[in-house]
């Protein structure tokens, strides 16, 4: 389930730091028919190679997983979820000679206190067809010239700008495709896809900006008419759909917080040209999904399409945190799941939380990569996930490249009637955790003092046995580290294929979680109680309430860094370099960039050594040393760039594009611009 | 220059760098893309800076001895104050600024004390 609002009960990262300011004065063919459903009892094939199962009908047999060519035409870059540019004109000799050659300001920006909620805009850009594609958190789609910002056409869905299954208006941009074999004077053969809060998938042509009329109902796809199990709310699509020849394979959104039954999370391959159902894919059992739901995709897909692959981010299924309605075997929940293109069926799945508890959905595109251990080339998948982890899996056949290990686990205190614990999760033993969630976070003194003992007094009160500590009622809850914002956020893992290196960006956030019975709940969800992260996961016999440890001043009660940006070494799995990320921000005033920031969006790596990346909380663009991480270069943006960067090349020159759309989980910072730049025109 | 011309000499310097320090936080508080558009602290260092100017001017027609030793604690807090949260909000003009007030506060202090007069005979 989409995070967000997730996060946005949990981390109230806006106040954060107020105290310490206080204090310290601080993601095939077409078969039409019949309509092939996938769903877990299919998950025989699992564990066979991909390739076998599509090669005859794979017409992109060979398409390598890097692109040829520079290309920027999907969310991540590419396909492989690389976020990795070949482009070089733009090197760690002169990075810091980027100057701005062109913002514009979208106008879809609102901070939420009059009639309109929040923006939350996460979209990057997409590089096609000349042009530079985006959408709106007021769902709009926009096309620039490349160069100037100069803007081609604006297409507007005329949705309500109601925030109806997240408490923002969130948009994570649009997607492009074109035909392979485009019919000249038609319109069309070039389309740019997004959705809609209110579930609509609109297809419009890339070159003029009007609805394909062949497309669904004159380009409009009403995804709710297939929204039947559960139907509690919309199937928002805030994420653009992941384009694989002529399929357009999308997830949703929704709310998993509020109820116990909540739709199936169902994922749609739909026909590029007409719109018309290919294939679905469910994460849960049949007999599961009358009593639980979701285990869905929010987030973007990475695909392989030489083998004919498509690997899922799937999260957990609700509510999210009791589990006592879903005591089945759940294997797809919070998983990555690699399912055949052309047909949807599962080719292999490895769950990564058992019977999740903690709302630790799969959400980041798994990267693919190639790389090369112990002298042997491996055909790579690396997945990162909220807990700080990356698991590097074979994306052929889901077996392990360094072993993980099946460790036993907290088996709870008894509080919680009718659940049930997986006795063991699964640890990476490569790479070494993102973040150090090994042990009881240490308190931070300084909050400590200040809040006079007031974290201490909290960390005796919160049940802690390590990492999956199950939700309590006792006490203050339970201490979750990370929470359930992650971690490793849906930005995920860019990685340079030269030298193997796999760049990340982490955030450091303690949080608590405590379950309440009906009875208590009611009491307990008045007043205040909203704002502080309760949700009643309705249906269940348990509310619960999710909090960021910090004193009564707002300042975090653990150590910094509070986030930072880790290379690692994929030959090896070891890290090359960590650094703190950003500074924390609050009221216009910078804390010591060794505290580092909280991070949402991901970076973007060149083959100049540039890592490119917004993410923190103080609104401003980075670049760094894929070598050293030495940070090489900064600009202000209107609002923290919680996207990850395009880098695209237009006529000889090379440009970078952050979006500044805030966040508020970050901070109560919204933006609409769209900041692009590139050398002087002397100096390319 | 005599001491109270000096003292007069050190308020002006105070004067001149409390505004040009409002005009600094000013700037950074209405214009887009500084970092700290907008927010509470631009905001209050354009406050501390409005303060700081008005004290300036009051401090000269202290009289009593403990007033303006007392007026000059407030004045130093202020300087130091705005200093530290300029930095915080990464306003080195302003961080600057606060430094010649400081200086402008040295001078009204050290050369405001009444000096021997020479006897005429």
């Amino acid at each position: 389930m989409d995070s967000h609002r997730t996060i946005a009960r949990c981390a109230g990262i806006a106040g954060l730091f107020a105290g310490v300011l206080m204090s310290a004065p601080l993601m095939a063919e077409q078969q039409n028919t019949p309509e092939q459903q996938n769903t877990p009892e299919q998950q025989d094939t699992a564990g066979q190679p991909a390739a076998s199962q599509s090669d005859q009908s794979n017409p992109h047999a060979n398409v390598p997983l890097v692109p040829d060519s520079p290309t920027w035409n999907s969310f991540h870059g590419q396909l492989n979820a690389q976020k990795y540019s070949p482009l070089d004109q733009i090197n760690v000799d002169n990075v810091g000679q980027l100057e701005k050659v062109w913002e514009v300001h979208t106008g879809d920006i609102s901070d939420g206190k009059g009639d309109t909620p929040a923006t939350v805009w996460s979209a990057t850009p997409v590089f096609a067809n000349d042009t530079l594609y985006i959408g709106t958190p007021f769902y709009k789609l926009i096309a620039y010239d490349p160069a100037t910002g100069k803007e081609k056409w604006r297409f507007d869905t005329q949705s309500s700008r109601e925030a109806l299954t997240q408490p923002v208006l969130k948009n994570r941009g649009v997607a492009y495709w074109e035909a392979d074999n485009p019919v000249e004077g038609e319109s069309c053969q070039k389309i740019v896809y997004m959705g809609t809060m209110d579930a609509q998938l609109f297809a419009i042509d890339a070159d003029t900006g009007k609805p394909c009329q062949n497309f669904a109902d004159n380009g409009v796809l009403n995804v709710d008419q297939w929204n039947t199990i559960n139907p509690k709310f919309p199937l928002s699509l805030l994420q653009p759909p992941t384009i694989v020849g002529d399929h357009v394979i999308f997830g949703w959104a929704g709310k998993d917080w509020a109820y116990e039954e909540a739709p199936a999370g169902t994922v749609f391959s739909v026909n590029a040209r007409t719109g018309e159902r290919e294939w679905t894919f469910e994460a849960l059992p049949e007999d599961v999904r009358a009593k639980s739901g979701t285990a869905n995709v929010w987030t973007q897909m990475s695909a392989d399409e030489k083998n004919g692959l498509i690997y899922l981010p799937v999260s957990s299924p609700s509510p999210n945190y009791w589990g006592g309605n879903r005591k089945e075997d759940i294997p797809l929940g919070t998983s990555t799941t690699a399912l055949d293109i052309n047909t949807g069926k599962v080719v292999w799945s490895r769950q990564w939380v058992h019977h999740d508890l903690w709302d630790y959905d799969i959400n980041s595109a798994p990267t693919l990569m190639d790389i090369t251990v112990d002298g042997k080339e491996i055909p790579a998948l690396v997945q990162a996930t909220k807990q700080g982890f990356l698991f590097v899996v074979n994306r052929l056949t889901g077996e392990d490249v360094w072993p993980i290990e099946e460790r036993p686990v907290p088996q709870g205190d008894g509080s919680v009637e009718g659940e049930v614990y997986s006795p063991t999760q699964p640890f990476p033993t490569r790479p070494a955790p993102l973040l150090d969630q090994s042990k009881k976070p240490a308190i931070w003194g300084l909050a400590d003092a200040v809040g006079f003992g007031q974290c201490s007094r909290l960390w005796d009160k919160l049940t802690y046995e390590g990492m999956y500590t199950p939700p309590t009622t006792r006490g203050e809850g339970a201490l979750a580290y990370p929470d359930s914002a992650g971690g490793v956020q849906w930005g995920g893992v860019a990685f340079d294929p030269v030298s193997q290196t796999a760049i990340v960006n982490t955030s450091h956030i303690v949080q608590t979680i405590k379950l309440y019975n009906r009875e208590d709940y009611k009491k307990a969800d008045n007043g205040s109680g909203n704002e502080s992260g309760f949700a009643p996961q309705e249906g269940a016999p348990y509310g619960m309430r999710l909090n960021v440890a910090r004193n009564w001043l707002g300042m975090p009660c653990w150590e910094p860094p509070f986030g930072e940006l880790v290379a690692i070494d994929m030959h090896t799995g070891d890290v090359k370099w960590r650094k703190p990320v950003g500074a924390s921000q609050q009221f216009g005033f910078f804390m010591p960039e060794r505290w580092g920031s909280p991070t949402i969006g991901g970076p973007a790596v060149t083959a100049g050594g540039v890592v490119f990346i917004g993410a923190s909380m103080d609104a401003k663009a980075r670049a760094y040393s894929l070598d050293t991480g030495e940070e090489l270069w900064e600009d202000q943006t209107e609002a923290p760039v919680v996207a990850n960067p395009a880098v695209y090349e237009y006529k000889g020159r090379q440009y970078v594009a952050f979006v500044a759309g805030g966040n508020t989980i970050l901070k109560d910072q919204v933006g609409d611009q769209i900041a692009v730049y590139a050398l002087p025109e002397d100096k390319k | 220059m005599s001491s109270s011309s000096s003292s007069r000499a050190g308020v002006m310097v105070m004067l001149a760098a409390s505004l040009a320090g409002l005009a600094v936080a000013f700037y950074a508080y209405i214009t887009p893309l500084t970092g700290v558009t907008g927010t509470l602290g631009a905001m209050a260092v354009i406050i501390t800076c409005l303060v700081l100017a008005v004290l300036s001017l009051i401090l000269p027609a202290m009289h009593g001895k403990i007033g303006r030793i007392l007026l000059r604690l407030i004045i130093l807090a202020v300087i130091v104050g705005t200093a530290f949260a300029a930095s915080l909000l990464h306003l080195w003009w302003l961080v600057a600024a606060m430094a010649i007030a400081l200086v402008g506060l040295m001078i009204a202090i050290f050369r405001s004390a009444p000096a021997a007069q020479p006897t005429r005979s």
